[in-house]
């Protein structure tokens, strides 16, 4: 008995030993060598699902037609959140996929991770930085390089159901551009029993992100992590934070703010007619146009007075290239990145999604060909983001595990406008929460 | 009678070996592994790691997110436990009887344990889809009552309860159906002599003697809602609205895999560990009293 006890630790600690052995770690800037040519499998995770994922696929084999040596792999890995904690657990398996799609929330992770080869280090002249439409770059740029490709961008915007306002009797095409109207709006539609719901919006998180920048408002100290270090506390419990999430508590409790879920949940009961109005994603708007049958306006995103004007923030994600691989594939990878980034692909992707065209180069060409004239609403997202300013706050946050404080911030916005908790409380509590999270980053890399 | 081998002192060890390899390999190292990981705080790709002693344990119980989830996980087992099997129960006494096309009735009623967690919480989600779904219709156009598991904190529970109570139905009633049909009819019948009515001999006869499967599905039951609600929550309403879903296995989960606190999770998968055991310890205990074997 007492030997058998023995011989059970014995194979309980012994693990424990194994694994508390020390690991070597190394750091080597990379950098492509010249001349080599990009051939072999290029597994490529993304989070691009329904019609988005379908353009990835059209694009992936357009590029592996005219490119036999490589074959771009496109794999749908889930979430973004999935997608980039499934790349970080690869890379600690020791089998990293070669392309990364992270959503600007995983930008400043990714980049501490150690596990990726920055473009900056890849990139030889063969695609011009500048040529980025100037907001994405801004976001994308960290210490002024970039680190990833910018590939889908988007910001929010307010799809509205101009159907539903006209039974309302509103003019349809002018739609609500402050809180305030917003909140009478939906008022109206509630109580004259229209719609069930005044407004809805997807990633709720993200959209209170959005009213930080968008009101010129810090999220996060150092500049919100532009500055010289990396953020260490969030900023988000402030008389204008609380007030935002005041006003949409005021919207639940009346009936306006119908709640839809997060990501892209709130989607299918807006193009239903459930409610007139959707804060959502660019990236929704050919999917939106293409299911609904009802006339589909797009606008601004509302604002209160009395704030300076900030801007939307980019959203959507990047290419990052992990370490682990050949210089060919490498060089493929870098291939396939420099292809996308073509004006002609950039247009397939912003006409079959709805994302921006990233470089000016496409939209140029798309305002050629009448793109814009033809179809106003893919034009309202670009005037919103091109008529902002380029200060910290309106450039968007950047924060180490960003992922984990979206989550957190989405959940305290549901204890809000869901179960009625009381914005001020709820807010300290969890910029207390999100302060813990970044004290505990910074700890693990600096 | 005992029977020796002699000269075969190593056969027993060679012919165990195979079992206590997989043991050892899928149970005693991530469980050592998920222990060291607890004293620790890790960076996103594991490189680096700081020892922080007992800090993972001592905040998880400092954190009301922890306690909160760690009482809504023990009131939802205990309904989805008590609801599961006292429908299955009754269920299974009423089709305890000849009926015409019994066997088809029992194929039909295993069909959703054959599902998979997430299926389950697919076709309920759809079902209850406050849009599109057709049980919210149903409830609306009947009863006047708007059912949003998105965005109301109790219903979101409810639909969960449901959900979880459904799946485990099938498996259930199949184990309470064999364990009716194996009963001594002569007791019965003893009782009916007796002049005992239906709803006596049900409580002092059928249900006693059906104890040692009710125990087992007790356990099963427990163990289910537990550990195997993942697939479920993370469909349907990934533990939200708020928090209102946020069962001990999926904040694991968010801690774990979404938010990378690898020492912090691993640190909840040892409480949750030692919680189980405890659980199956008390159960254990009781069921000794309790549980007739026969004789």
């Amino acid at each position: 008995m007492k030997q058998s006890t023995l011989i059970l630790l014995a194979l309980l600690v012994l693990p424990v030993l194994l694994l508390a052995m020390p690991q070597q770690e190394k750091e080597t800037a990379y950098s492509l060598p010249a001349g080599v040519e990009g051939k072999g499998t290029v597994t490529f995770w993304h989070a691009m699902s329904g019609s988005r994922g379908k353009v990835v696929e059209t694009l992936a084999a357009n590029f592996n037609a005219e490119f036999p040596a490589i074959k771009v792999d496109a794999v749908y890995s889930g979430s973004y959140a999935e997608t980039v904690t499934k790349g970080l657990a690869a890379v600690k398996a020791g089998t990293p996929p070669v392309l990364l799609q992270s959503y600007e929330v995983g930008t400043q992770t990714m980049i501490d991770s150690g596990a990726i080869i920055p473009v900056f280090n890849l990139n030889r002249g063969e695609v011009d930085m500048n040529d980025v439409v100037a907001p994405i770059k801004l976001y994308y740029s960290v210490e002024g390089k970039m680190y990833s490709m910018p590939f889908n961008s988007s910001t929010a915007m307010m799809y509205y159901n101009k159907d539903l306002f006209r039974k309302a009797g509103f003019n349809p095409e002018k739609p609500p551009t402050t809180f305030q109207e917003i909140y009478d709006s939906g008022k109206k539609m509630v109580d004259t029993g229209i719609a069930q719901g005044g407004l809805s919006f997807g990633w709720p998180g993200w959209i209170f992100e959005q009213m930080h920048a968008y009101h010129d408002q810090l999220y996060a100290n150092n500049d919100n992590g532009r500055g010289d270090k990396r953020a260490s506390k969030v900023l988000f419990n402030t008389d204008f934070s609380v007030k935002v999430l005041e006003e949409w508590q005021k919207w639940s409790r009346d009936g306006v703010l119908f709640y839809g879920g997060r990501e892209y949940k709130a989607n299918a009961p807006f193009i239903a007619g459930q409610f007139g109005m959707l804060m959502q994603s660019t990236s929704s708007l050919a999917g939106a146009i293409r299911d609904s049958n009802f006339d589909l306006g797009t606008a601004f995103l509302p604002r209160m007075p009395g704030y300076p004007k900030g801007n939307s923030v980019i959203g959507g994600g990047s290419l990052f290239l992990m370490k682990g691989h050949s210089d060919e594939v490498n060089a493929a990878a870098w291939k396939f990145m420099q292809f996308l980034f073509r004006p002609e692909n950039a247009i397939t992707w912003h006409k079959g999604t709805g994302y921006f065209p990233v470089n000016y180069k496409a939209f140029n060409e798309l305002d050629k060909q009448g793109w814009f004239k033809e179809d106003p609403r893919f034009r309202t997202a670009f005037d919103q983001i091109l008529s902002g300013s380029t200060t910290p706050a309106g450039t968007g946050v950047l924060l180490g595990n960003f992922v984990q404080i979206r989550d957190i911030v989405q959940t305290a916005i549901e204890e809000v406008v869901v179960n009625m908790e009381d914005p001020k409380a709820t807010l300290d509590a969890t910029k207390a929460k999100c302060d813990q999270v970044l004290a505990d980053y910074l700890s693990t890399v600096e | 009678m005992q029977i020796t081998f002699k000269g075969h002192r190593w056969l027993p060890y060679l012919l165990l070996s195979p079992s206590v390899i997989v043991v050892f390999i899928f149970f005693i190292i991530p469980s050592a592994e998920s222990l060291f990981y607890s004293f620790y705080r890790l960076n996103i790709t594991g490189t680096r790691k700081i020892f922080v002693g007992v800090n993972n344990f001592v905040r998880l119980f400092q954190d009301p997110e922890y306690i909160d989830s760690l009482v809504l996980t023990f009131f939802f087992t205990v309904s989805v436990v008590l609801l599961g099997l006292g429908i299955s129960l009754a269920i299974a006494t009423v089709a305890n009887k000849r009926l015409r096309l019994f066997n088809l009735y029992r194929t039909l009623l295993i069909w959703p344990y054959a599902l998979s967690p997430a299926i389950t919480g697919i076709i309920w989600a759809l079902m209850f889809d406050p849009a599109i779904g057709l049980l919210t219709n149903v409830l609306n156009r009947l009863f006047g009552i708007t059912f949003t598991y998105i965005n109301n904190s109790t219903h979101a529970v409810i639909f969960i309860t449901i959900t979880a109570v459904w799946k485990m139905l099938g498996y259930n009633i199949i184990f309470f159906l064999a364990g009716l049909q194996g009963l001594p009819k002569e007791t019965v019948e003893a009782g009916i002599i007796d002049g005992a009515g239906k709803w006596r001999i049900f409580w002092k006869i059928t249900y006693p003697l059906i104890s040692p499967t009710t125990f087992f599905l007790l356990v099963m039951n427990t163990l289910y809602s537990f550990f195997q609600l993942f697939g479920l929550l993370h469909v349907a309403t990934g533990g939200g609205p708020g928090r209102a879903t946020y069962l001990l296995v999926y904040k694991l989960y968010r801690d774990g895999f979404i938010s990378m606190n690898t020492g912090y999770a691993s640190a909840q998968s040892i409480i949750l560990l030692v919680f189980v055991s405890l659980l199956m310890l008390v159960q254990f205990k009781l069921a000794e009293k309790k549980v007739f074997y026969g004789t």
